[in-house]
């Protein structure tokens, strides 16, 4: 019986989960339906479901769904992209360096903890409401994740591994390059999954303070006008875009790192 | 060749220090306005500013008091239910396969969507901020739980079951124990995203707290007080991650001697 629990991973209930989920969605509609709750407050998944089509054909104050869902995209994406392209090398030379790790690392572990909207009002007032302060946002939230992630990734290479490709006549070149590159992978993407996925979270906080398009501003601007049609519906977009961002990287570390946890 | 700490603690300063100079010659020689960065010795008498005179009719620490207050309502309800859930999940797979779509669905979903729900259905105020940060720890207590219970080795299990251990005597003490660990990790994890979830929650609808003063600050160009603001937000978060390590050193002294 325990063993079997602790097993249960291997077969999962299937059935069951989407019989809680047709239990959830049908509860959803008899509360709504039957009045339990006034519909302004909790409108039903056909109310939602008419407001999903209605924005995909008229869009929502003049933006359409696409366009909001492109716009939270797009500055995630720059900004998390900036994070990896800049802090991946940081982080590998960090680890691989103790002067350069000694001078960066107290800076990336300040940074880690910081709320990110502590600091949005700051950037805010250096670059305007813009793109530009949300994508520098989005890029000081990712890039101490994603650093200290490839910083660890090369400290946990084993040093036998090092040394048996030295003592075969590497190079420090090569022996980065086909050694402690290979190793510091796993965890790399490790951080960049956890990057995106705090990133993502952030850039729906910033829209809720200052945009003019996106989720996060879609969902804000309905709750102004009591639409709570919109909002469960912009909650439910992004929940999915949420998941799809997850698998995403999952998927690349799962083509690119093949030899994760073969040792 | 693999980098080791000891011994470069001279450039740490030495950086530190360089950062330090810049930013006081930057700002004394005037080459950036006070309001876009202001100096040290701004940033020291603003600090002092806030402790003796507080901001707008509360002291600093009302402010400091009061985003923990709520940190701690939301972290310690979600993370209380989320654990229970989680060993539920992990325990038994009936229950995992019921409840795991709405966890999966909560995890990434970021925070202050539902917040807008929140507060048109329960008003702006600690309800719906208490609401919002329970559901932020509830799943990330929940997996980090479950995750634990899995991962009890099974040759453990039999173990004590050879020796005649009942199912509750196995929970207790084999499933349990090895959890543990597992446990404190998804709880340190989740006091960090309801912090920041919290600072978030308060400068989008809050009116006291951390996250509302800097807000605030900022709208009145006070970017010592917003200066201030962070470096207090950034110790305290620190502080609460600090003290949960604490916890977990005294509580689970067997992690990593298994």
């Amino acid at each position: 019986m325990v063993t079997g629990a602790v097993q249960g991973w291997i077969r999962r209930d299937g059935w069951l989960s989407t019989a809680a989920v047709l239990a959830a969605i049908g509860t959803w509609e008899l509360l709504s339906s039957f009045r339990f709750v006034p519909p302004d407050l909790l409108p039903g998944p056909g109310a939602v479901l008419r407001a999903f089509v209605y924005m995909l054909h008229n869009g929502y104050r003049e933006t359409t769904l696409w366009g909001n869902i492109l716009a939270t995209l797009y500055r995630c994406g720059a900004g998390f992209f900036l994070a990896c392209v800049t802090g991946i090398p940081l982080g590998l030379a960090m680890g691989y360096n103790a002067k350069i790790g000694a001078a960066f690392d107290y800076m990336v572990q300040f940074m880690r903890p910081l709320p990110p909207l502590s600091y949005l009002i700051l950037l805010i007032l250096w670059f305007g409401t813009g793109d530009k302060s949300k994508i520098a946002l989005l890029y000081l939230t990712a890039f101490p994740i994603v650093t200290s992630s490839a910083m660890a990734g090369v400290r946990s290479v084993r040093t036998q591994k090092v040394q048996a490709a030295q003592s075969l006549g590497a190079g420090g070149w090569q022996t980065f390059c086909y050694v402690i590159f290979p190793s510091a992978l796993p965890l790399i993407f490790t951080g960049a999954r956890i990057a995106l996925a705090v990133a993502f979270s952030t850039v729906v906080a910033a829209e809720l303070m200052a945009a003019t398009n996106g989720l996060g501003w879609m969902v804000f601007s309905a709750s102004h006008f009591l639409r709570n049609d919109i909002i469960i519906l912009g909650i439910i977009v992004l929940g999915i875009l949420g998941i799809l961002l997850n698998r995403l990287i999952l998927m690349l570390d799962g083509a690119i790192v093949h030899w994760r946890g073969v040792e | 060749m693999l980098a080791g700490l000891p011994g470069d603690r001279w450039v740490t300063l030495g950086t530190l220090g360089v950062i330090v100079l810049s930013w006081t010659a930057v700002t004394s020689l005037g080459l950036v306005s006070d309001l876009f960065l202001p100096g040290p010795e701004l940033l020291w008498s603003g600090f002092l500013d806030l402790v003796q005179n507080g901001y707008r009719s509360r002291t600093l620490w009302a402010h400091a008091a009061l985003s923990l207050e709520r940190v701690l309502g939301g972290f310690v309800t979600g993370a209380i239910i989320g654990t229970l859930l989680g060993l539920g999940m992990g325990y038994n797979r009936k229950v995992e396969a019921f409840f795991s779509p709405f966890i999966e669905f909560l995890r990434p979903l970021p925070q202050l969507a539902y917040l807008v729900l929140l507060i048109v259905w329960l008003g702006i105020g600690e309800t719906s901020q208490i609401v919002l940060l329970f559901l932020t720890a509830l799943p990330v207590s929940a997996v980090a739980a479950m995750d634990g219970v899995k991962g009890t080795s099974v040759l453990r299990i039999q173990a004590a079951q050879s020796l005649g251990a009942s199912e509750w005597q196995i929970f207790r003490w084999v499933v349990l124990p090895s959890a543990l660990h597992e446990i404190f990790t998804g709880a340190r994890l989740a006091i960090g995203v309801v912090y920041a979830t919290l600072i978030a929650a308060e400068i989008i609808a809050g009116s006291t707290g951390l996250g509302w003063m800097i807000l605030d600050a900022g709208r009145f160009l006070r970017s010592d007080y917003v200066f201030v603001g962070i470096l207090i937000i950034g110790l305290m978060g620190l502080g609460l991650d600090r003290t949960l390590l604490t916890i977990e050193r005294r509580v689970v002294h067997w992690a990593g001697k298994a």
